[in-house]
């Protein structure tokens, strides 16, 4: 009796033609970002670069959240900050990744919409076939978290949970985290012709006093422009130490650093 | 318009995008070293392009550095290619030197004796 009402909401679900669903289709590239912050909005300075003395941004952090901020401004500050995708073995995560270079792709499916990122690569799988998000028992920490939502009208609302908090996953170089008991609201539609806005609201009932709302851009680029293997591990000749600091490496793998903070 | 304001964000992008698989808090960002020199070999490969040059020290002697450069996806989105610098090339190169004086730097630009230029060169008037 059960699968009954889970196949009306798949029957619903299949019903939504393709062809009603907008056209997000080629490649994207962030507008807002290119110093490396996440929360442009509460940036300061305006221009300021993530991991540069000074450069922070002001979401409404708890008291103990906010001195851990601190901590890896400090660290930022001194080129010892461990930013975990430096280390080319685990992805950006969610919701970073949508403040990251390099280019966007959104596939749009009426079950599901990929946001597939060039660099990391990342893959946040949207679903929204009518599931919700799975029983406590059966779900686990991921980079990406589990996210489901629906499409009300040409707009795509969706729910992120489960995401890898702690500092295991960072939201910029100047080294925010949240918990892992963050939830993203999140709403994404077009605003102009090749123009995407992404409107999250975060809530961390651990690390924010309130709702943090975050607003990004894309933009679709150039028809013909496609995107490319990022093989992080291809040639990585910037290993980091244990003390966080990134190294650099010849071409025959020695450390070309005069010092070497281990 | 909205075609204009879609060139002028593209342009944004791939002019601006700053380096991004590690900090690239080694280099010295407000010192600039501009020097002729030979490359040695280019690497074209993720994370990061490397340029391998060598540099005529005061003394005659030949110093082997190397530069880094982004990655090659956005690279080749704003022109470069796989064969963009070749080993025995000339080239003027300005890069962003390591805070700690070793051999390395972070790369701005590149001008050819041709006058071709990769990446940010100083306006000339």
């Amino acid at each position: 009796m059960r699968l009954i009402p889970i196949c009306f909401i798949f029957a619903l679900v299949l019903t939504l033609n393709a062809e009603e669903l907008p056209d997000w289709s080629g490649v994207w590239g962030r507008v807002e970002g290119n110093g490396g912050m996440f929360d442009l909005a509460t940036t300061k300075p305006k221009d300021g670069l993530a991991g540069e003395e000074g450069v922070r941004q002001y979401p409404p952090l708890t008291d103990l959240w906010e001195k851990k901020y601190l901590a890896s401004l400090e660290l930022a500050a001194k080129g010892r900050l461990p930013d975990p995708i430096s280390r080319c073995g685990t992805p950006a995560g969610f919701p970073r990744l949508l403040a990251l270079p390099d280019v966007f792709e959104f596939v749009v499916r009426p079950e599901q919409t990929w946001v597939i990122t060039e660099n990391g690569p990342n893959i946040l799988r949207i679903y929204t076939d009518g599931r919700s998000h799975p029983a406590p028992q059966d779900r686990w920490l991921t980079y990406t978290g589990d996210s489901v939502g629906n499409w009300n009208g040409e707009v795509l609302e969706f729910s992120t949970v489960n995401m890898v908090g702690g500092g295991k996953t960072i939201l910029d170089r100047s080294g925010l985290f949240l918990s892992s008991e963050a939830k993203v609201k999140t709403r994404m539609y077009l605003i102009a012709d090749g123009l995407l806005k992404a409107e999250l609201e975060i809530n961390d009932p651990l690390a924010l006093t309130a709702p943090w709302h975050v607003v990004r851009h894309f933009t679709r680029l150039p028809q013909g422009a496609k995107a490319y293997d990022y093989a992080c591990a291809e040639n990585n000749r910037n290993p980091v130490t244990g003390a966080g600091q990134t190294l650099t490496l010849d071409t025959a793998g020695q450390i070309i650093d005069k010092v070497v903070d281990q | 318009m909205t075609k204009v304001i879609g060139t002028l964000f593209f342009l944004m992008i791939i002019t601006c995008n700053v380096m991004a698989h590690h900090s690239s808090a080694m280099f010295d960002k407000s010192s600039v070293i501009e020097k002729k020199v030979t490359v040695i070999e280019f690497q074209w490969a993720n994370p990061h392009v490397w340029i391998e040059i060598s540099i005529l020290t005061n003394s005659r002697t030949v110093d082997l550095w190397s530069i880094e450069g982004r990655g090659p996806n956005s690279l080749f989105r704003e022109g470069w290619r796989p064969h963009s610098l070749q080993p025995g090339d000339v080239i003027t190169i300005r890069f962003n030197p390591m805070r700690d004086g070793s051999n390395a730097g972070g790369f701005i630009g590149a001008k050819f004796e041709d006058g071709r230029i990769l990446g940010q060169w100083p306006e000339t008037t």
